[in-house]
């Protein structure tokens, strides 16, 4: 969820609004030094293609529905540092444009989606790859991650406006993090069906380190 | 395809629409700055930065009617996470009820709570609200570029504002494909397809993607940017920024 402005005290927003900018801050620098002039371009396309798909709705259990937040797709594509700052130019714009996600919550909703959602499932994925070989391995990692990163980020979420006494622990930590086992398994679903596509179609794409 | 959903209004002319981006931006994150810090107590002074966004929003052209319905965003939130605090939240009883076999009380704090995440979240939707419908994106960005941010992170924020309009063209003539195709079906059979079409759709942007970079190469570029536009600070921008953040100050001292 993108938190808006006012949901998070002073101290909460205003301190993940230092950690991001530090995480960013070398996640760019990472990436300059990896990547060509090539992947300038291709990250912009990224963001964009991110970006319109979560305009895209699945149906969860009820009347909810879920759009795929997309973390862990663009750090299989991109790498972590790619995918991470891919996740966070997507949020920018949302919060500007579209006013999903305050300005003053953004540094938490960029420490949420794109450090625990896209580099935290980064993280899950190479680990499963490492240890299932071959292309099973990457689809394997694919989905938990998927739905570790949806997971992980409603929980954070949760904790954060917890601690800036918006809602108590105890009821807002379970109703995330039940929510978003469900929306997890739409983006488990939809992620290991695009890294499938890519694998058939330009298996060349998938990130390698 | 029409997309109407950036920059509809920001190509209008109005005292707003005519301020450098920069002294904009950071006009309007201060007023932002200001709502958040100011105690939910203080309602007189919520209401005089209501009253001066109203006051901008008259200047800047913009139709109010439009202005709201974007703010309406914010509204399930304040609903899924505020609405219960009345009831929850510890505190002083403002009054107790009974619905059936439920008893329940509203407290103080618990209203405060609501209220204090409602008006702020409101406010502050509608000041950047107000920044972007009077902005054109990449005049905001180059705004951004001369006030230092990364420029690796300025590059890819252009690359992507114009991928966006060409890209949800794509997918939404996609999606109008699969659902003129596929009538009834279960959950799984949507998700699957929805899953499917996002495969092949990343797969044609990104070869788009490539291609443009090839001829963008290919006509010479090296990873900038050139731009004609210079932006240029006048009196009147410094005029308009300096009285905004003095009433907002005003605001924030004497109303309580």
């Amino acid at each position: 969820m993108h938190i808006p402005d006012g949901f998070l005290s002073p101290g909460v927003w205003s301190g993940l609004w230092v950690v991001s900018i530090a995480i960013l801050g070398f996640c760019l620098r990472k990436v300059k030094a990896v990547l060509q002039d090539k992947m300038i371009p291709l990250m912009g396309v990224a963001a964009a293609f991110i970006f319109a798909v979560q305009m895209l709705n699945f149906p969860v259990a009820g009347a909810t529905s879920g759009h795929l937040l997309g973390g862990v797709l663009a750090a299989i594509l991109l790498g972590p540092y790619g995918g991470a700052i891919v996740i966070a130019i997507v949020l920018i714009i949302q919060c500007l444009i579209f006013q999903d996600g305050g300005l003053t919550a953004l540094g938490a909703n960029i420490f949420n989606m794109s450090f625990i959602g896209a580099m935290g499932g980064y993280l899950v994925y190479h680990t499963i790859r490492r240890a299932v070989k071959g292309d099973r391995g990457i689809l394997v990692g694919a989905s938990f991650a998927a739905w570790f990163s949806v997971v992980a980020t409603s929980s954070i979420c949760a904790v954060e406006l917890a601690l800036s006494g918006t809602s108590p622990l105890k009821i807002a930590l379970p109703a995330m993090a039940g929510i978003h086992v469900l929306i997890g398994i739409g983006e488990t679903i939809i992620t290991v069906f695009v890294i499938g596509t890519v694998l058939k179609m330009r298996p060349d794409l998938i990130y390698k380190k | 395809m029409e997309h109407h959903f950036l920059d509809q209004y920001s190509d209008r002319d109005s005292l707003i629409h005519r301020l450098d981006p920069r002294v904009k931006a950071i006009t309007f994150f201060s007023l932002v700055l200001f709502v958040i810090l100011t105690p939910a107590a203080s309602f007189s002074a919520f209401g005089f930065y209501g009253a001066l966004l109203i006051i901008l929003i008259a200047f800047s052209k913009v139709p109010p009617i439009f202005v709201v319905r974007r703010s309406l965003v914010i509204i399930p939130f304040v609903v899924i996470v505020g609405l219960f605090m009345p009831f929850i939240k510890g505190g002083r009883s403002l009054g107790n009820y009974s619905l059936g076999a439920v008893d329940f009380s509203v407290t103080y704090e618990g209203v405060m709570l609501f209220w204090n995440i409602f008006i702020k979240a409101m406010l502050s939707c509608i000041s950047l609200t107000v920044l972007t419908s009077t902005t054109r994106f990449v005049d905001l960005l180059k705004g951004f570029e001369t006030m230092h941010l990364p420029k690796l992170l300025i590059m890819i924020l252009s690359f992507m504002y114009r991928y966006i309009y060409v890209f949800i063209g794509e997918l939404m003539s996609m999606r109008i494909a699969k659902e003129s195709r596929s009538a009834g079906g279960g959950k799984r059979f949507h998700l699957k397809a929805i899953a499917n079409m996002v495969g092949v759709f990343f797969i044609r942007a990104y070869e788009r993607g490539e291609r443009v970079y090839l001829a963008m190469c290919s006509r010479g570029f090296d990873g900038t940017v050139r731009t004609l536009n210079r932006l240029k600070l006048n009196a009147r921008d410094i005029y308009f920024s300096f009285s905004v953040i003095a009433l907002l100050i005003t605001i924030r001292c004497f109303a309580k």
